[in-house]
């Protein structure tokens, strides 16, 4: 089959192109083991004041883990509860987060901590708290006629 | 007696239109916009925790 000699080039750079992107996302998953923050992880949605961890919401220190602190959280219409968290800069924070409701979104603007909370299911991402800073988060999945002023606050603190 | 026009010995000009340049030009400028685009959205991804 002849091809032209440009032919040639241009689907040389196409098919290493694909395998690059398709390679970085499988090295990211695979390897890396990162995966989408809703883990399959289930709980009561009726009864997620009462189910560890969620009893405590916010900030606590864990011992024996990849990571440093768990972030507790628990949306419900129209809040998050804790409003308000301090974390320390450097730390390696599990977020895990749940909905007493309706699906709630939780984005921390300007990060990549960016989840779907949906009744029933736990949803986690672990990350390196490593800019200082105040953090806003903010719903993102339309969950009724509060839905914009459902906020809370991070602060990464030195 | 009208002539036959097949017998004309003008011939038409076909433009050679073998040349790939400005299709490999558009090729690369098309991949070019990918890859800045994908590096961009990766930086910021490796960039944010």
């Amino acid at each position: 089959m002849h091809m032209h000699k440009f032919e040639k080039i241009w689907l040389t750079f196409g098919i290493s192109c694909l395998v690059i992107f398709l390679a970085v996302v499988g090295v990211s998953a695979f390897y890396l083991g990162n995966k989408p923050p809703s883990c399959l992880t289930t709980v009561n949605p009726e009864k997620v004041d009462q189910t560890k961890p969620f009893n405590k919401p916010g900030l606590h220190k864990v011992d024996g883990k990849d990571w440093d602190y768990e972030l507790v959280y628990v949306a419900s219409a129209f809040s998050y509860n804790p409003a308000k968290v301090e974390v320390p800069l450097g730390a390696k924070v599990k977020v895990i987060a749940t909905t007493k409701d309706v699906i709630h979104g939780f984005e921390m603007a300007g990060t990549n901590i960016n989840m779907m909370l949906e009744p029933g299911y736990v949803s986690e991402y672990t990350t390196t708290f490593d800019k200082a800073g105040e953090y806003l988060i903010v719903c993102n999945e339309y969950c009724g006629a509060g839905h914009h002023l459902m906020s809370s606050m991070i602060e990464v603190v030195k | 007696m009208a002539k036959a026009e097949l017998k004309t010995k003008q011939k038409t000009e076909v433009e050679d239109s073998s040349s790939l340049k400005g299709t490999l030009a558009s090729v690369f400028l098309l991949g070019a916009f990918l890859i800045v685009t994908w590096v961009g959205v990766y930086y910021l991804f490796v960039d944010r925790f």
